[in-house]
């Protein structure tokens, strides 16, 4: 496309107070060609945008540079539509808001901005959406048929979508269908499972296909075009899917590994699934001689949030046995229940069943199971009591029942191995290892994708397949694949019934920005996407490899086949590729560094330093722009040079700015490690590792190793960026001027 | 093990049918707010979480004769507290009565005080400052009485000063008669713990 730029900067906000408007005009474009420069003082009221949209109309301008306030603000006003590019400058909260007015510095680091802007702009070409040759699919694969799966069929049916619901069992169900009562909003009294309501709905509604005894054999393709592969009562059946969403659910934990509570030794220990079980199909008894139980006793947390079992707290088992202590006391008002328990946690309005099982009279016993043991027919039951300070016994008790935790039925009972790389130091003698626990490797097989890095969703901590707590819930390792249930944290069915919506609706959103060519979270509808320039490709497996979502898949001859759909276009690629061929229509290795030799670099009898700062759009950025919000001052020598993930950042940035005389480089990143806070999962991480091996080029260049560093900066952490920056900039002071200016 | 508590729950469904607010026991779920809060708690044997988890394990014995269920000096810090909405005072008023009718005397002055104290609201309607003390004072014997009543002198001295403690007797309310009937009323509506 031909381009005819105009540059706008606005004068408002304290922008034309700080800055020589004229000067920056001159200076800041004198390197491109710019076809209109215009000021305006309010240039986000209507006078302003209609100024901008008069240009377009009348001389044919179609790429703008803004030079006002951030991208992150007034985004809607200045969008002029599909052909017309648009580039932001921020000259507000990183110039006028945090440098002191009229300064000589605060002049020049508007130019830069301006220049780093103008290339940019220079280098932006309009993206064209990805469209595939095959036709998208719109249709969503549920994968579960319990509580979960069988709301998400249905939630997507009734949105309009066609849903495909596997189950492995001959019947839907789940868990839900093997219980006698259920506990669920609004917690006040137990009420009927409705598993029979649920799948007669699923069976009445048209729009949903169900296939049960059968297991998912292959899902290959991406988001939009997966085919998926049915083996259905032994007959091999294809569908084609848009989007996937797991709701496999969860098992028991193995009571087998819990003999110091009894299990397996007395026959009266049974587990909260057996007692469900057992009280659905009519009578709550000792299974050692068939009498009616009395006197039952319940152990909470039995391996659960214990190191050596499972470590954390599956939430429902308290609700649970408060539900079958009421069994137990329907078969027989006389009965006592004992709960024993670590702490009860009945979340939220739960809390009124907790007071209706206390009311009821049951007995709850604060502290820890030490021994189970048997006394003349009966069971008995020694535990800590936290609350007396002492040992106490329970005797006489009918039935033990133990509340194991879920484990996500993906989860593998050991852990499998695989032949060992070649470097691989703790290999066994048969050149076997152990699977990283959060690779895709790591789990039973339930979609058996046909990606690259493995069959399954990358797990994160126990088993659960890595997704973002808090801020995206559905989201996994696979784009276009989301979990539902309890295969994503334990829960109960309230939660479940919410998690199945969610992530119906997260799919469905996925087959809609696909078949858009637009990306999905946290890229929501960029319509970039990356381009392999594959004649000079190495095939060094770096791209596949480092792909957080497995995008990229691989031949016999370890050539790259990317799959657009599946990626959400964090440049992760791009950063890993030592020959650069992958780039972004907006977005290159190329562009950056164009970018970074738009920068002026003054003499170095002049004192100025230029110190460099790749910084992560997604929380970093940000909290710059906030630190300027809150007018915090820091150094007018660093220039901020945004990037999609850090992990897309490539070393030869780090040679070029050093070489041309840029004094440091800071990059500013998201957290990293099991809390990782990064928007692409494992791109801070990736930027880290990378930066370790700079050393080799700071090396060969002769430079000082402190003159790059990596800091983890949190969105909440604004107030600590000028310190950071002013600590570099000690730094730098001390290691003095790089010696490569001027060359 | 030689200690060893063996839960027994008669003593709750003792404590649920007998004592006065004593099913309310049932819904504490022990946080332990009361006691944090109670500002007789350094004073107390157990502090009343402790005395309601006692009373689950049925340990009858610890609770009857506990100091702490007299202690309490009705400040209802812990009713207001108590995120249950347990009237924690009314179980501690309501077991100590109960002890006292089983024969349990775990602190005899504050025993004899409440004793006195009533007779003398039911006889009078009123309290009267230096003949509720006297009585107590000399309900262990002659000699402790003058101890207690030389202890005594300087802030009765004070709120004579102040005319808030009159030289003669005082008289009872008008209409003290309707009062006992009510008060005779009231005990008969509680489980039969409150003692007269």
């Amino acid at each position: 496309m031909d381009k005819k730029t105009a540059v706008y900067i606005c004068t408002g906000c304290g922008i034309g107070d700080a800055l020589d408007i004229e000067q920056l005009k001159e200076e800041g474009t004198e390197d491109f060609t710019i076809d209109i420069t215009r000021d305006h003082p309010f240039l986000c009221g209507q006078e302003g945008v209609d100024l901008i949209k008069q240009d377009i109309e009348g001389e044919g301008i179609n790429t703008v540079i803004i030079a006002a306030c951030s991208h992150r603000v007034n985004y809607d006003l200045f969008n002029f539509g599909q052909g017309v590019i648009v580039q932001r400058v921020n000259l507000r909260e990183q110039v006028a808001w945090s440098q002191p007015a009229g300064e000589e510095d605060t002049q020049m680091l508007a130019e830069d901005n301006l220049r780093i802007g103008c290339s940019q702009a220079k280098d932006t070409e309009l993206p064209e959406p990805f469209k595939a040759e095959e036709e998208y699919s719109k249709d969503i694969l549920v994968v579960g048929g319990g509580l979960a799966g069988m709301t998400a069929a249905l939630e997507t049916a009734r949105a309009g979508y066609q849903a495909i619901l596997v189950e492995r069992e001959d019947r839907l169900g789940g868990f839900l269908g093997k219980m006698k009562k259920l506990i669920t909003l609004p917690y006040k009294e137990v009420s009927e499972p409705g598993a029979e309501e649920l799948i007669k709905a699923i069976e009445d509604e048209p729009k949903v296909k169900v296939y049960t005894s059968s297991t998912v054999e292959k899902i290959s393709g991406g988001p939009g075009l997966y085919t998926v592969e049915i083996k259905s009562n032994g007959n091999g059946v294809s569908e084609r899917v848009g989007a996937v969403v797991q709701a496999t659910g969860w098992v028991p934990y193995d009571a087998n590994k819990l003999g110091h509570l009894g299990y397996g030794k007395f026959k009266d220990v049974v587990t909260n699934v057996e007692m469900e079980e057992m009280a659905a199909s009519g009578k709550i008894t000792r299974p050692s001689d068939g009498s009616d139980a009395k006197n039952v006793l319940f152990i909470q947390c039995a391996g659960s949030r214990d190191p050596e079992h499972l470590p954390y707290c599956s939430s429902a088992c308290c609700l649970v046995s408060m539900k079958q202590a009421g069994y137990v006391k329907e078969q027989n008002p006389e009965a006592v229940n004992y709960i024993l328990y670590k702490d009860v946690r009945t979340v939220g309005q739960a809390e009124d069943f907790y007071r209706k099982a206390q009311n009821d009279g049951n007995i709850f016993i604060r502290g820890e199971a030490a021994n189970v043991g048997e006394e003349g027919g009966k069971l008995f039951v020694e535990a800590d009591d936290e609350l007396l300070g002492e040992r106490v016994k329970i005797e006489d008790l009918d039935l033990v029942v133990l509340a194991v935790g879920m484990v996500p039925a993906s989860k593998p009972d050991t852990t499998p191995r695989i032949k060992a790389p070649a470097d691989a130091e703790d290999a066994d003698e048969d050149g076997m290892i152990e699977v990283v626990p959060d690779s895709g490797f790591f789990a039973n097989s339930a979609l058996n994708l046909d990606y690259r890095q493995g069959p399954e969703l990358p797990t994160l901590k126990y088993g659960f397949p890595d997704s973002h707590f808090i801020c995206f819930p559905y989201e996994t390792r696979r784009t276009g694949v989301y979990s539902a249930g309890c295969i994503r944290r334990p829960m109960e069915t309230a939660k479940a019934i919410d998690d199945a919506v969610g992530a119906a609706m997260k799919a469905i959103q996925c087959t809609e920005a696909t078949a858009e060519g637009k990306a999905v979270h946290p890229r929501a509808g960029d319509t970039t996407y990356p381009e392999f320039n594959m004649q000079r490709c190495t095939q060094c497996k770096r791209c596949t490899e480092e792909c957080p979502f497995g995008a990229i898949n691989e031949d016999e001859e370890a050539n790259p086949l990317p799959n657009p759909t599946r990626c959400r276009r964090c440049g992760v690629c791009m950063g890993a590729c030592p020959e650069r061929i992958i780039s972004f229509k907006n977005y290159s290795v190329g562009m950056i560094g164009n970018m970074i030799k738009s920068v002026h670099v003054p003499e170095e009898d002049e004192e100025k330093p230029r110190v460099l700062c790749l910084i992560c759009e997604n929380d970093a950025l940000p909290a710059v722009d906030m630190a300027g919000i809150k007018r915090m001052k820091w150094s007018p020598y660093v220039r901020f040079i945004p990037m999609r993930c850090l992990g897309s950042m490539n070393l030869v940035w780090i040679a070029d700015s050093l070489s041309r005389g840029i004094d440091g480089i800071l990059l500013l990143g998201c957290r990293h490690g099991d809390d990782y806070q990064c928007h692409f999962i494992k791109g801070s991480e990736l930027a880290e590792t990378r930066l370790s091996k700079v050393s080799e080029t700071l090396d060969r260049l002769a430079l000082e190793s402190e003159r790059v560093k990596f800091v983890e900066v949190g969105i909440t952490d604004y107030h600590k960026i000028p310190a950071i920056i002013d600590e570099f900039m000690e730094t730098i002071d001390e290691v003095g001027p790089n010696p490569y200016k001027g060359w | 093990m030689e200690n060893m508590v063996n839960y027994d729950p008669s003593f709750a469904e003792e404590v649920f049918r007998d004592v006065d607010a004593g099913d309310e026991i049932k819904m504490c779920m022990n946080c332990g707010v009361c006691a944090g809060s109670c500002p007789l708690r350094e004073h107390m044997d157990y502090p009343p979480r402790q005395i309601f988890g006692l009373i689950r394990a049925g340990k009858r014995e610890e609770v009857l004769s506990s100091k702490a269920i007299m202690l309490c000096t009705s400040c209802y810090t812990c009713v207001v507290k108590c995120p249950r909405n347990i009237p924690v005072m009314d179980v501690m008023h309501g077991l100590a009565h109960y002890a006292l009718k089983q024969g349990y005397v775990p602190r005899k002055d504050t025993a004899s005080f409440g004793k006195e104290f009533w007779k003398q609201v039911y006889r009078l309607g009123r309290i009267d400052e230096k003949d509720l003390p006297r009585r107590v004072f000399f309900s262990g014997g002659l000699v402790e009485g003058i101890k207690a009543m030389l202890n005594f002198m300087d802030i009765g001295l004070r709120l004579m000063l102040h005319h808030r403690m009159k030289l003669l007797p005082e008289r009872k309310i008008k209409g003290v008669k309707s009062l006992q009937k009510m008060l005779d009323k009231a005990e008969g509506l509680g489980k039969g713990g409150a003692a007269a």
